[in-house]
């Protein structure tokens, strides 16, 4: 036997194995302490963690404010798919380990965080942010302060509702591409099925794009649709009443009549088959909330410029997401979050990011500057005009705790209709077991 | 191992070459669609041989899926809970093999037994426990629990049952040597072989591990298994990055399976005989 | 960790050689078990009976050290729940569908591979590389090969004239996708297992049955597969107990908890893990994991049941 040797061995891994764990105590602990590390050079790394495309980024605000303020770095994580980000978000929030300093909410989620989660997140009153909100559209402020009095979180944009669509291919379905003769065509949504009807056909006939739809998914027109109703997913006591309003029952029938007549090119949104057709153009109509343009120049890229357009939707109206930015109360960094929430909500970054990636201001000040932008990508569609009435039109939304997964259930069953040729009717009640299973209790 | 009974055919080496094909195409195509960008990858023909674009979008995924940060994470466990499997199963597996003492029986049966729990069912508790240490998102988060692998004190036992003799550590006893000892100088050379193979073992089922990890960890401070999974969910929403983050992932293990191939082989033969 | 670094503490310590003989020889057996034994019943053991207790209890994700006593009331639920029977019938069909396939190509491939190649340490590593992939790595390219506008597999269709398959939407499509990817990350590792087991039949057994002038193919049937059998039996029970626990594959496939659109392959781990991840219900989910223990003994049972009949019938 060799003793020596042996000993050696054992001894060398029982380090091997001590100095792995003390390095990983010290590691874990260690990009905790320099996180929470603001002294010294008084260097602080803001984290930023979004879903969807909010634009900051695109925008180039953070180099913007990291330029004015040389201690402040700027780190931004996204996901694309506003379920995911919130399905993660909730476990941090459970753990309350991962949370960055600021974390962006969605307007679907809100009445849970106000009414779940208020103790989770900073009052930005006690930073100086109490009036963060008083510029905005009167609901949208409201919709994110607590019974007694907390502001949780500073809203950012709205999502005023239009139609994009692909002018190249309206031109070889030989549909007209005024904006104005579009808008009156498609005033109702019954307008907008019809015209889908004779794009299809005439993209049969081979006049337009082989395989090319009217529209991305049954999906995009319902929540569209649906949007633009006062009262949806629950009524002005909190009581749910998705499975009789109005609002669902009458998105419900259109979207799915929308299948019925083939006019859906079947894509779940936010899905990498998704994306991939903005690039390769599966479908000429998209119901576009102002922050959607973002969304499509960022797909669809440079070669699609000058091809999209944009015109008022059916109702001239509608309400599609928009989002807040809140500080968690586990942030070591309130104070310059706080204040890097109320440089991105001030009027002119407000403006900019309209004019940049369509994010539409809930501040009234920003709405009133953004009133005459054009965009190049979309043709110089007056985008600040046909947002900006849109928004006026604007019902106040009644939000409900679970509007986020009863949203999410109906647009899954759908997707079922349309691409597994389900019945609407069972479909439907696939959507009512769903939301049962999610949100019962 | 040493006696073929029959001489491979022709037909043996086509269809041993069409199914070697069919295992490695997915490498292929990961590597092709890790080259290309997403437009390429949703043309009408798409891209069959590797394109232009690797290092800008393993760029890409370095930046925004945390690939680099998750390598070193998975790094950093892989080797802390191989460590820390091997010793505690060496340790165990000995005196299930060689040592006699009251309650072995069913020590053993316990610990054969519990193999069959699924990861799944302690998944809640431990995650409720680490909430309550404020270790969420930290790295201990997913050492702690898989540190000791009832698999591997049966691995081991099985393996020392057969490689040591038992009048080695008779004879050990005899010269008067510590407990301690013997298993240093005694069974530490002779497990050797059999601690290589469960290491290995380890470090690719730890690195490949899933469920606990994605639950533990968030994309702040990933596992590569962590990583990719945010790039499944729509983390990044290019195609061919995702793809190069897949990669990215891959390649150590690749890497390790290309050196060690031939013992990894070996190793899981021999568990198969053993076990 | 403490346990780790330090593995000799419950060992005799040199001050107490002269004690040693009895109180070491007696001792020294559970301060080897000690460092397994004491994290294996925290991280093992705990749980297990926690997630039982947990069960019986509502308690959300936002709010994790809340317990309110619920009774079996989690457990009716989720035999009401049509989801759960769903999930518990897609367990079935996909462990069928990738098991089956994936054990008889094993069994094949390890035929092949047990014959005098040239080159067989090439094809043997070749075909275990796929066990050394990740589920999420794995999972993530076949979800690419397999899409629906832009994937490979339905431009193979199309090229040879087939109408494209939705792999996402389409109850068996899906299912069958989900279950190709179980499939091409274990078929190697059991060919492998497969081929040792054939490597320990002795050579005689095919001599004297070539002498008998049994062709290949009898050979197979009456030698190598009879020789194969606990190892056959191994393999079963491990790929049942691994299908009955799939996760990561119908999570990433679409990257939805959902398990596709129609829950059309949602699994029982993965019902679980929508349960406590996606909803938030954590005594939910606890119920749906003991359920599957449960499920996974019984499964054990049936398997010991069946392999004990066949060796009492052999005799």
């Amino acid at each position: 036997m060799r003793p020596f040797r042996a000993r050696r061995t054992t001894a060398a891994v029982g380090s091997a194995a001590l100095a792995a764990t003390m390095l990983l105590t010290a590691c874990s602990s260690g990009t905790a302490g320099s996180k929470d590390n603001a002294g010294g050079d008084g260097k602080v790394t803001l984290t930023i963690d979004l879903f969807g495309t909010f634009g900051f980024k695109e925008t180039g605000l953070y180099d913007e404010y990291m330029a004015a303020h040389p201690n402040i770095t700027i780190k931004q994580t996204d996901t694309q798919d506003e379920g995911q980000y919130w399905q993660a978000l909730q476990t941090k929030l459970a753990g309350g380990g991962g949370l960055a300093d600021i974390q962006g909410l969605e307007v679907g989620r809100i009445a849970s965080v106000v009414q779940k989660q208020a103790d989770k997140f900073a009052d930005l009153k006690t930073l100086g942010l109490g009036g963060v909100n008083d510029d905005l559209v009167p609901w949208k402020g409201a919709a994110v302060r607590t019974a007694d009095g907390k502001v949780l979180g500073a809203g950012t944009d709205i999502g005023p509702e239009a139609i994009c669509f692909r002018t190249d291919l309206f031109k070889a379905a030989g549909l007209p591409t005024d904006r104005t003769e579009l808008a009156a065509k498609w005033s109702s949504w019954d307008g907008y099925l019809a015209l889908g009807k004779q794009y299809v056909t005439k993209a049969a006939g081979g006049s337009a794009p082989e395989g090319n739809k009217w529209t991305d998914s049954a999906a995009g027109m319902f929540t569209a649709e649906v949007g633009q109703e006062k009262v949806r997913y629950a009524d002005e006591s909190g009581k749910p009443v998705y499975d009789k309003s109005p609002a669902v029952q009458t998105a419900w029938a259109n979207s799915t009549k929308l299948v019925a007549d083939g006019l859906s090119a079947k894509l779940p949104q936010w899905t990498p088959e998704w994306n991939k057709a903005f690039s390769t153009g599966k479908f000429a109509t998209l119901s576009c909330p102002a922050w959607m343009i973002g969304y499509i120049k960022g797909q669809a890229g440079e070669a699609f410029a000058g091809k999209w357009d944009i015109a008022a939707g059916p109702g001239k109206t509608g309400n599609w997401g928009g989002s807040y930015l809140a500080i968690p109360r586990s942030s070591k960094h309130q104070k310059e979050a706080a204040e890097l929430i109320k440089w991105l909500n001030a009027k002119e970054q407000q403006a900019k990011l309209f004019t940049k990636q369509g994010s539409f201001p809930s501040s009234t000040g920003a709405q009133a500057a953004i009133k005459t932008v054009k965009d190049p990508y979309f043709n110089n569609a007056p985008i600040g005009e046909i947002f900006s009435e849109s928004a006026a039109n604007m019902p106040a939304q009644v939000l409900g705790t679970d509007d986020g997964v009863i949203g999410k259930a109906f647009t899954d069953a759908l997707g079922e209709v349309e691409r597994t040729g389900t019945a609407p009717a069972t479909a439907w009640q696939h959507a009512l077991d769903n939301i049962k299973k999610a949100s019962g209790n | 191992m040493k006696r073929s009974p029959l001489q491979g055919g022709p037909l043996a080496y086509a269809v041993l070459t069409a199914a070697t094909l069919a295992f490695v195409f997915p490498f292929y195509w990961t590597l092709v669609a890790a080259s290309r960008s997403n437009s390429e990858l949703s043309a009408a023909t798409p891209a069959l041989t590797p394109g232009p674009n690797l290092f800008h979008n393993i760029g890409e995924a370095l930046q925004q899926a945390s690939i680099g940060t998750a390598l070193l994470n998975s790094l950093l466990v892989s080797t802390a809970v191989t460590a820390g499997v091997v010793l505690s199963s060496t340790l165990a597996g000995f005196a299930f093999a060689k040592l006699r003492f009251r309650g072995r029986g069913l020590l053993l049966a316990v610990t054969v037994g519990t193999m069959m729990i699924p990861p799944q069912l302690g998944v809640i508790p431990l995650f409720m426990v680490i909430v309550k240490l404020d270790l969420q998102n930290k790295l201990p988060a997913v050492i702690l629990p898989s540190l000791v692998s009832a698999f591997g004190v049966f691995f081991m036992r099985q393996f020392l049952i057969q490689a040591l003799p038992d009048e080695l550590i008779e004879a050990g006893r005899m010269d008067g040597a510590s407990s301690l000892r013997i298993f240093r100088s005694i069974v530490l050379p002779v497990a050797r072989p059999g601690m290589a193979v469960l290491g290995m073992l380890t470090f690719m089922a730890t690195w490949n591990d899933f469920f606990w990890p994605i639950v533990a960890l968030s994309s702040q401070n990933p596992t590569v298994q962590v990583a990719l999974k945010s790039l499944g969910q729509g983390y990044v929403p290019d195609q061919s990055i995702i793809m190069a983050g897949t990669l990215l992932g891959t390649l150590p293990v690749l890497v390790v399976f290309g050196l060690l191939g031939r013992q990894i082989v070996g190793g899981i033969m021999q568990g198969a005989v053993k076990g | 960790m403490a346990t780790i670094s330090r593995p000799a503490p419950a060992l005799p310590a040199q001050a107490t050689r002269a004690a040693r003989p009895r109180w070491g020889a007696r001792l020294a057996p559970y301060g080897y078990l000690a460092p397994f034994f004491v994290l294996f019943a925290a991280f093992g053991l705990f749980p297990l009976l926690y997630t039982a207790y947990v069960s019986l209890h509502r308690v959300e994700l936002q709010t994790a050290d809340r317990m309110d006593w619920l009774g079996l009331q989690n457990y009716t639920r989720l035999f009401e729940d049509p989801f759960f029977w769903n999930a518990l019938r897609n367990t079935f069909t996909i462990g069928v569908l990738s098991t089956v396939p994936q054990l008889l190509l094993a069994l094949g491939l390890a035929h092949l591979l047990n014959y005098r190649l040239r080159g067989r340490t090439f094809f043997r590593v070749a075909m275990l590389m796929p066990y050394a992939t990740s589920v999420a790595a794995a999972t993530l390219v076949f979800a690419q090969l397999f899409g629906r506008d832009y994937g490979l597999i339905n431009w193979v269709l199309a090229g040879v004239g087939l109408s494209p398959v939705d792999w996402q939407a389409d109850t068996w499509a899906s299912q069958f996708g989900v279950s190709a990817i179980v499939t091409w990350r274990w078929t190697g590792y059991n060919a492998l297992i497969y081929l040792a087991g054939m490597q320990a039949i002795p050579g005689e057994l095919y001599e004297s049955a070539a002498m008998d002038g049994a062709s290949r193919w009898q050979q197979f049937r009456h030698v190598t597969v009879p020789g194969l059998r606990p190892t056959i039996i191994f393999t079963v029970v491990v790929s049942t107990i691994g299908a009955s626990q799939l996760f990561g594959e119908p999570l990433l496939y679409e990257g939805n908890a959902g398990g596709g659109i129609s829950h059309q392959y949602q699994t029982l781990g993965l019902y679980m893990y929508e349960q406590g991840w996606s909803f938030f219900h954590l005594g939910r989910a606890a119920a749906v994991a003991w359920v599957m223990f449960l499920l996974i003994v019984v499964l054990a049972l049936i398997n010991a049941a069946i392999a004990a009949r066949r060796n009492r019938t052999d005799r």
